[in-house]
């Protein structure tokens, strides 16, 4: 069976996203909806930084609002308590979110499954309880930070994108080097992997190393346009946002989390208009898609295509499905 | 005596920590799969018993009993909708079936906290008190006699799942599709309504501590977030699936937070149950209690 996942076609499709949204501010000139696209940016950073630990390398990680929170109080605290800028924050936000993903990266090299996702879960929940908690450096209400470009909202635009695109194109170099297989073969078989002299100690640090870093920048950047550092951006439901646009746009695949995080950005936005809470219709959506379309959006599509059916059949055997 | 006293109502939490992470560790045993929506059951237990009594002028016992029924009712549905396919052949097995479980557990947890807060509202509801009086002194100190009544509540109820489950035939069924489904489908037993019976008595023991907490937690959307959390600490500190070790953790839990908040510091004895459960983790990741899980 042919897969739409890291496929050509899914690797074109990517950029042809990315240039749909660089033709947007050409179309939409409300300073609201701009900002709306902004922060759909902000989610597909973080959603592509996710599901490359979860989608490609199968590390489900608990934490990309937590390592986000790092890079924004990175910044927020350099700003605030040494008045340096972004041009500096940003950079030093990638390194010390690096830093703290090569930490829990190396600490929970044994964990898989739901113990991983319990011990990152843990993890965000006590650094952002000791960032709320520490009002003498990080203030009651949040840090306020100086914006960039004095707060317009196209070139602001502009260089999310610039920066999602370089990030999607060394992702796309990553995944089409050895380096990427091994990663693909720690999510598929990680004793198989073993066997086959896959450093997956080295890979896996590696993949989390990125990862968080990747957040960390998103968090930096979004933190000098939102002009506020606060814990929020750390809640569970930061993650469960980004992990629900994930699986709706399609683990594993590079375009199914732009698609998801854009799309469902948008759709939150008509959805508060309505009434109705994003999150009751997204995770609901989530329900649907775990259950029911293992590969997202991006896997429906390509079933589609190819005149196949929607639904996943049983395929396992009695031995292996009652084990 | 403020000692003796720190450990009683450690203690008292603890019973309630240990019938949560209970609930946890019974799904665990029988599906091999950490249910992320566990703290919803709380929640839903919480407003069920405090709408019952306040909206509806239900008395508190029925209003309790039909709190855990309807915790039970949704675990049922649970099941039969997001977790039979686990042992159905749709999921496949080994790293993809944790995830699918992972999906759809988190999402189904969203689901219901988004679910209340638009039906129900962000505000917090108090709910009502199992005795009228506000203290009684016990071994020279204070305590509230609903928090007492409730734990001991607690207590009976841990007992009686135990001496079910440790016993009765009903219970030496649960043990053998713990132990091995595949074997157990093989002997005769209906594995997938012994996993829905299951599913159903962890769904309405944390309703029921939802219920029996109100008056402390109150209830509202995001409630279940502290409980959930508490209880993946106490399962991973006593051994995931190890009824023996859901008890003496949660136990154990309460006490180390009351002399943790007290000695320590009380804005973060919060953190303090994380920073256990990524020790254990990373020292003894099958807990107290658990065995070393193998790999073939």
């Amino acid at each position: 069976m042919r897969k739409i996942a890291l496929s050509p076609a899914d690797y074109r499709l990517a950029f042809v996203v990315l240039g749909v949204v660089a033709l947007v501010p050409l179309a939409v000139r409300s300073e609201y909806w701009l900002g709306v696209v902004i922060t759909g940016l902000y989610f597909a950073m973080l959603a592509q930084n996710w599901n490359l630990l979860a989608g490609i390398t199968g590390l489900f990680s608990m934490a990309p609002a937590a390592f986000a929170m790092v890079g924004a109080y990175t910044t927020g605290l350099l700003y605030h308590h040494a008045g340096l800028g972004p041009w500096i924050g940003v950079p030093a936000a990638a390194l010390v979110s690096a830093a703290v993903g090569f930490g829990l990266g190396r600490i929970t090299l044994r964990l898989r499954g739901a113990y991983l996702a319990l011990t990152t879960l843990a993890f965000s929940e006590i650094l952002r309880l000791v960032i709320a908690n520490s009002i003498e450096w990080t203030r009651d209400l949040g840090l306020s930070v100086v914006g960039i470009f004095g707060g317009a909202k196209v070139p602001i635009l502009y260089l999310f994108l610039g920066v999602l695109t370089a990030y999607q194109v060394l992702l796309m170099l990553l995944l089409r080097s050895r380096v990427g297989l091994f990663l693909l073969a720690i999510r598929d078989d990680e004793v198989g992997a073993v066997a086959r002299g896959v450093d997956i100690v080295r890979y896996k640090t590696l993949a989390f190393t990125i990862s968080s870093a990747g957040c960390g920048i998103a968090g930096a950047l979004f933190v000098h346009f939102l002009q506020l550092a606060s814990p929020e951006l750390g809640l569970i439901l930061q993650t469960g946002l980004v992990i629900s646009m994930v699986v709706i746009g399609g683990m594993g695949t590079v375009t199914g989390p732009l698609v998801g995080a854009l799309l469902m950005e948008v759709a939150a936005e008509a959805l508060r208009e309505v009434g109705v809470r994003h999150l009751l219709v997204f995770s609901a959506m989530v329900i649907l898609v775990g259950r029911f379309f293992r590969e997202g959006l991006m896997g429906a599509v390509a079933r589609l295509r190819r005149g196949a059916r929607l639904v996943a059949q049983p395929t396992s055997s009695d031995a292996e499905r009652l084990a | 005596m403020l000692i003796l006293e720190i450990l009683f109502t450690g203690l008292l939490m603890g019973s309630f920590y240990a019938l949560m992470a209970l609930g946890l560790t019974l799904i665990f045993g029988i599906l091999k799969i950490v249910n992320f929506a566990h703290g919803e059951f709380f929640m839903i237990g919480a407003y069920a018993y405090t709408l019952l009594v306040l909206r509806a002028g239900m008395p508190q016992v029925p209003a309790i009993v039909t709190a855990m029924v309807l915790g039970a009712v949704v675990a049922l549905l649970m099941e039969r909708l997001l977790m039979r396919p686990l042992y159905t052949g749709v999921i496949g097995a080994g790293a993809l079936r944790d995830e699918y479980a992972i999906i759809v557990t988190f999402g189904l947890s969203l689901f219901l906290i988004n679910l209340s807060h638009q039906v129900l509202g962000p505000y917090p509801i108090k709910g009502p008190d199992l005795v009228g009086v506000s203290r009684v002194e016990l071994l020279g100190f204070f305590v509230s006699p609903h928090r007492l009544l409730a734990s001991g509540l607690a207590a009976l109820t841990l007992g009686l799942i135990v001496w079910l489950i440790r016993t009765t035939v009903w219970g030496k069924r649960v043990q053998a599709v713990a132990q091995n489904r595949f074997g157990a489908a093989i002997a005769g037993i209906d594995h997938a309504r012994v996993s829905a019976l299951v599913l159903a008595l962890s769904g309405g023991i944390v309703a029921l501590s939802g219920a029996l907490l109100s008056p402390l937690f109150h209830a509202y959307p995001d409630v279940g977030a502290f409980p959930a959390v508490k209880s993946f600490v106490v399962v991973v500190l006593g051994g995931l699936g190890s009824i023996p070790g859901s008890i003496v953790g949660g136990l154990l839990l309460g006490v180390l937070e009351n002399f943790g908040a007290i000695y320590v510091s009380y804005e973060y004895r919060d953190t303090f149950g994380f920073v256990i459960l990524m020790l254990v983790l990373l020292l003894r990741p099958q807990g107290l209690f658990g065995e070393r899980a193998r790999e073939v």
